[in-house]
This record gives structure tokens, C-alpha cells and sequence, in this order.
């Protein structure tokens, strides 16, 4: 977590990541043994990480000091409105945009110094369902992602059909990727990163364009690889029901920066205030006024003879409320609890409409707020 | 994948420049309709070329008809494995699959190289069609000796690959420059005509050179070992200097895009 990131309790609500500190592992590469350095050292661990577009007056800092870590079979959601620096900090972690300042670690392995050998854990499917050739089979363009990545295709065959089973690819194995629907064509994209036996791996937007079932699906294999593989994911994504499905922690972007980093379960407790809806019957406006000076009153509607209006309020605020209506003289007709989601914290967080999850870059060319996927 | 359970490498440049050139050949394969126009322009060109010099020059085109046909063999070797190289790079960017290739464990240069291998297998074979062609519908005979042929076409042609990995990594950088590379490629003609036993130093030239021992080796039946070794010390250093050249290029010119942030755009 950054200086400037919300303080979310300061502790991680899971087990895998407790052991992820923002600066684990930058420190520590000072084990000899490589084998026994790539186990110890977070899966991806990002320092310092800024980059400006343009100079002079058209400067645009699209990321700004941004650190973060993941840890071995960690799955990290990235989350930020369009223009939050999400792509420029997948892509100069990848190393495919250089970035002014900072350091990045796959297993240890700086990714700016010994490119080679980082990238040998780790793919991306930046692109969503173009991100693959067409024109192969799906087994095909397993094969070839498979052996540019320095493996033997023939030595990984059982694993690529498995994999196509899990993705319920198997019985389109042979079929060239574009006679498939778009919903398969993002799972060959998916299929064809994780062909290469890779530990890390990236994924932009893996349900863009996807059926409510073949997301489910996909949920449900993302969860289950990353589980029985010990897979770790960086996955951006608009859909804020994969994010709280698949990922145990998020880091939210804004303007650049990191503004927070912390487990899912956290995220939603901190921002779980125990919103009520009520409606009471008798209230009058110097009521209300009088309610709005000792509570956080918002959304009032006006209802015949009855009122309706939401309050912020944990369970110890609930009570005195309840003992202020009473004082007051109203009738308490009914009471809603109002559950935030993710998309509600992800709002609360970076002022937005929570719309903007997914790719982004915040590249002066393009102007800003521009969806990645848009920029072809 | 945990990095405990992964396979780690199991594979190497073998499998990587297999895979690239059955891709290429997949590729090109599954876009019939290009690989079978260009097949036919390239005929029809070549007819055309041979019908206009007959009417225009009688017999002397027909007398120097053994070397019109190796000059146009040559230039669709260099004409293919030059657009061969940009096209195959503009396309990678726009389908998205560019930025993967640079994500190899072998590094993106390995990469960009094995498929200029690709590129050029497939360009011989399919200016192996043309030549073939071309020799029967004129009933010429030329000396194949493949031996010699395919090292000095190769060498030809390196130079030009040069060129079109310079303007591929320029087009990753600028994006729409496809009138400069269809000009550049325009020029490869007065490439392989140039007068080089006249005016030596165009050798230095890209594709002069090559143009020069490959009519030799064709109509005159020079075999590889038989050649000037300063003729082919000059052939040699100007394939290996303009695909180093190319190759530089092009790594400054993705190192540029990647500080741009362009490297994938397209």
C-alpha cells in the first residue's frame, strides 16, 4: 500500500495474502540458490513504477509511484476507472511500455534486466479475443504459443487437452478460431496463454464479451486453475462480479496512483456501514431536519403519508436511530438493509460510476478515458 | 502454474522455428485467395514483361531472355521475403499478437528472425513455382544446381530482409508508411539491373551483388566453389551488414515504440 492509499484496516483478511506485503521481497533477493530464490520471492513484485506521456505542457503522468506485490498463487484483481493507469502498469510490468522510473520482479527476476528469463513465467492476453491467430485451430495456436515459449508442444499435449476440456474447447479442438462464437474465441485467447506452462499470468478483461454462462464457466476454471496449479493472476476486469468471484485481493487505481490495496473480504467489511433504508410514517420536514443533524440521512422520498430514507449506519447507530424515531414521535413502517457490493466500494473509492474497471490508458494521442480495447 | 510444478523449457530454437514456419505456411495457406493472386499477378507480370520486350525489342529479347527470367526470379524472391517481413509484422501488430511474440522467453529479436527464416522458406518455394513457370512457358533451360543456387539467392535476399525488418519496425513505430515500403520495393528492380561489371562499387548495394552471381551461376553454370572469393566475400558482407543494419533498426525502433507505449498499436 502506498502512502497515499486508503487505509483499509491495515490487515489482510486471508491466509495466502498475509504473506504479501507491498515491499516483501524487494529487499530479499539476496538468496544465492535462483531455484530457491524463485519460490521465496512474491510471484510479481512492483516498486516505484511511474510513467509520463508527452513533455512540457502536454505531460501526462499515466502512472505515479505505483507499488505493489503478488504472491504465489495469488489471484489480484486491478481495478480503476478508464484513464487510471491500468494498462500502462500491465504493459511496463511486462515491460512492453518502458517506464521512467521503478523496478519490477517475476520470481525475482528483473524484468528490465533479464528480460528472457522473466519472461519465461510469465504471458498476457492483453486484447481479449485478438489476441490469437484466427486462421489456426485452437490446437494449433496452442501448439504455437506453447513453442514460442520455449516449450516442446508435444511434451505438453496432455496438458493442452486438458486444458481444453476444463474450457470446454475439446470438441472444437480442430476448428479454426474464427468459425468460433466470440464467448470461445476469448476462451482459446485464455487456452493459448496458459498453453505455454507459464506461473504468471495476465488477463485483460478474460470475460469481455462472454454469456452470463460461459462467464460462469470461466469464473469457475480461472478459480479452480489458479487453486490446483498454484496459478497467480493479475486479472482487470469491468465485470465487478468476476473481480469479487475470482480475485482474493484488489489494488483500485485512480489518476495514476495506487489508492488501494487489500483483500476483497476487507474491502467489502470497510465499506459494509450497514446502510438502511427505512420508512416511517408522521415525518415532517423540521423531523428530518432534526434526524439530518445527528444522523446521515440521504435519498429522502416523499411517499403519501409515509417517508422514506437512507442512513449510513453501523449497528450501534442503528439503535440510537431507532431511539431518535421514537423520540420523535414516528412510526417505523419498514427497514431494508442495503448490502454494498464491490462496484459500490469501487465508486466510493474513486468518485466514478464504476464503469470504468477495465482497460484503459491514459496515452495524450489518444486523449484520455480511453478504453483500451477501442484503441484499434 | 506454480513455478514448483511447472515442465520449465522443454523446448528449444528447434521447436521454436518449426512452429514459426508451419504457422507461416498455415497462414498462408488459409488466406487462398492471396497466396493465389499473388501466385498469378506474379505470372501475368512476368507475361506481360516478356510479351511488351518481344514486341518493343524482337530478338534481342529473346536473346536475353535467360537472364529476364532470372533477374525476375530474383526479384520475386526479393519482392516476397522483403513484404514478406513488413506485412507479416503489420499484421501481427493489428491482430494483437505482436506484444506476444515479445513476451518469449528467446527474446523478440529470436523471434522476428526465426520468421524471417519462415518467410523465406515459403518465398523460395513459392518463386520456385514461378521459375518453374516461367521456364516452361519460354522453353529455356537454365543450370539449377541447387547447391549453388539456393546459398547465393539466400545471400541475395538477406539484404533485402534488412530492409524489411528496418520498415517493419519503422511501421510499428509511424504505423501507416506503406508508400514508402511499396517505392523501396520498386527500387529492387533497378537493383538487379544495375551494371555492376561497369560500375563496381554498386556492389556495396543491397541485392547488386547477388543479382550478379546468381546469372552467373544460372546461365553460365559457375558452381558456388568456382566464384571469386572476393566476389563472394563482397556478397557475403553486404547480406550479413544490411540484415544487421535491418536488425538494428528495428530494435531501436520497438525500443522507441516501447517508450512510446505504441508497441501493440495499430
Amino acid at each position: 500500500m502506498t502512502s497515499e492509499s486508503t487505509d483499509l484496516e491495515g490487515a489482510r483478511g486471508t491466509d495466502r495474502s498475509d504473506a504479501v506485503g507491498t515491499d516483501a521481497g524487494l529487499e530479499s533477493g539476496t538468496v544465492d540458490d535462483p531455484a530457491t530464490r524463485e519460490r521465496e520471492e512474491p510471484a510479481l513484485a512492483v516498486e516505484g513504477l511511474s510513467k509520463t506521456f508527452g513533455s512540457g505542457d502536454k505531460a501526462v503522468a499515466a502512472v505515479e509511484d505505483v507499488s505493489f506485490s503478488v504472491a504465489p498463487g495469488e489471484v489480484i484483481g486491478l481495478l480503476g476507472p478508464n484513464g487510471a493507469g491500468k494498462t500502462t502498469t500491465i504493459k511496463s510490468i511486462l515491460g512492453l511500455l518502458l517506464p521512467d522510473e521503478g523496478a519490477v520482479r517475476i520470481h525475482g527476476i528483473d524484468v528490465y534486466d533479464r528480460p528472457r528469463a522473466a519472461y519465461d513465467h510469465v504471458d498476457a492476453m492483453l486484447e481479449g479475443a485478438r489476441n490469437d491467430y484466427w486462421r489456426l485451430t485452437v490446437r494449433e495456436n496452442l501448439r504455437y504459443f506453447a513453442a514460442i515459449r520455449g516449450r516442446n508442444p508435444n511434451a505438453l499435449a496432455d496438458r493442452h487437452e486438458e486444458l481444453l476440456e476444463r474450457l470446454d474447447l475439446a470438441d472444437r479442438a480442430d476448428t479454426p478460431v474464427r468459425e468460433l462464437s466470440r464467448g470461445m474465441k476469448q476462451k482459446v485467447s485464455l487456452a493459448s496463454v496458459l498453453a505455454g506452462d507459464v506461473s504468471v499470468a495476465f488477463l485483460d478483461e478474460p470475460t469481455l464479451g462472454l454469456d452470463v454462462e460461459s462467464s460462469l464457466t470461466l469464473r469457475r476454471e480461472l478459480v479452480r486453475l489458479a487453486d490446483e496449479r498454484g496459478l497467480t493472476l493479475v486479472v482487470s476486469s469491468h465485470d465487478m462480479d468476476v473481480i469479487e468471484a475470482v480475485c482474493d485481493r484488489v489494488v483500485i487505481m485512480n489518476e495514476g496512483r495506487v489508492v488501494v490495496d487489500d483483500t476483497v473480504e476487507n474491502l467489502l467489511a470497510a465499506f459494509e456501514t450497514q446502510g438502511y433504508r427505512l420508512t416511517v410514517r408522521g415525518a415532517d420536514e423540521s423531523t428530518l431536519a432534526a434526524l439530518r443533524e445527528r444522523f446521515d440521512v440521504t435519498d429522502v422520498e416523499r411517499l403519501e403519508d409515509r417517508t422514506r430514507f437512507a442512513v449510513a449506519a453501523d449497528s450501534e447507530t442503528f439503535y440510537r436511530l431507532t431511539d431518535a424515531l421514537e423520540d420523535h414521535g414516528l412510526e417505523l413502517v419498514a427497514v431494508d438493509t442495503v448490502q454494498p457490493d464491490l462496484e459500490d466500494a469501487f465508486v466510493e473509492l474513486t468518485g466514478g460510476d464504476g464503469t470504468g474497471a477495465g482497460s484503459d490508458d491514459r496515452d495524450p494521442e489518444r486523449g484520455t478515458d480511453d478504453i483500451g480495447g477501442g484503441t484499434r | 502454474m506454480s513455478v514448483d510444478s511447472r515442465s520449465g523449457r522443454t523446448g528449444g530454437y528447434y521447436h521454436l522455428l518449426r512452429a514459426v514456419i508451419v504457422r507461416d505456411l498455415l497462414i498462408w495457406i488459409r488466406y487462398p485467395v492471396n497466396a493465389g493472386m499473388r501466385l498469378f499477378i506474379n505470372l501475368l507480370f512476368f507475361g506481360m514483361l516478356l510479351y511488351g520486350g518481344t514486341l518493343l525489342a524482337g530478338q534481342a529479347m529473346a536473346d536475353s531472355l535467360e537472364g529476364l527470367i532470372v533477374g525476375y526470379f530474383l526479384w520475386s524472391l526479393a519482392t516476397g521475403a522483403y513484404s514478406g517481413i513488413v506485412n507479416d509484422i503489420q499484421a501481427e501488430a493489428g491482430w494483437g499478437t505482436l506484444e506476444r511474440h515479445f513476451v518469449t522467453p528467446f527474446g523478440f529479436g529470436p523471434v522476428v528472425l526465426a520468421k524471417t527464416v519462415a518467410i523465406v522458406f515459403r518465398t523460395f518455394l513459392t518463386s520456385a513455382v514461378v521459375l518453374a513457370a516461367m521456364l516452361l512457358a519460354t522453353g529455356t533451360r537454365l543450370d539449377l544446381h541447387l547447391v549453388t543456387v539456393v546459398p547465393v539467392a539466400t545471400l541475395a535476399i538477406a539484404s533485402t530482409l534488412g530492409l524489411g525488418l528496418a520498415m517493419g519496425g519503422l511501421s510499428v513505430l509511424y504505423k501507416r508508411i506503406s508508400s514508402v515500403v511499396n517505392l523501396l520495393g520498386f527500387a529492387f528492380v533497378g537493383l538487379i539491373s544495375a551494371p555492376v561489371f561497369d560500375v563496381p562499387w554498386l556492389a556495396a548495394l543491397p541485392l547488386v551483388q547477388g543479382s550478379a552471381l546468381l546469372q552467373l551461376a544460372m546461365r553460365s553454370g559457375t558452381r558456388l566453389w568456382e566464384f571469386d572469393p572476393a566476389a563472394l566475400a563482397v556478397l557475403v558482407a553486404t547480406a550479413v551488414g544490411y540484415l544487421a543494419l535491418g536488425y538494428a533498426v528495428f530494435g531501436l525502433a520497438t525500443r522507441r515504440a516501447r517508450r512510446l507505449g505504441v508497441l501493440g498499436d495499430y
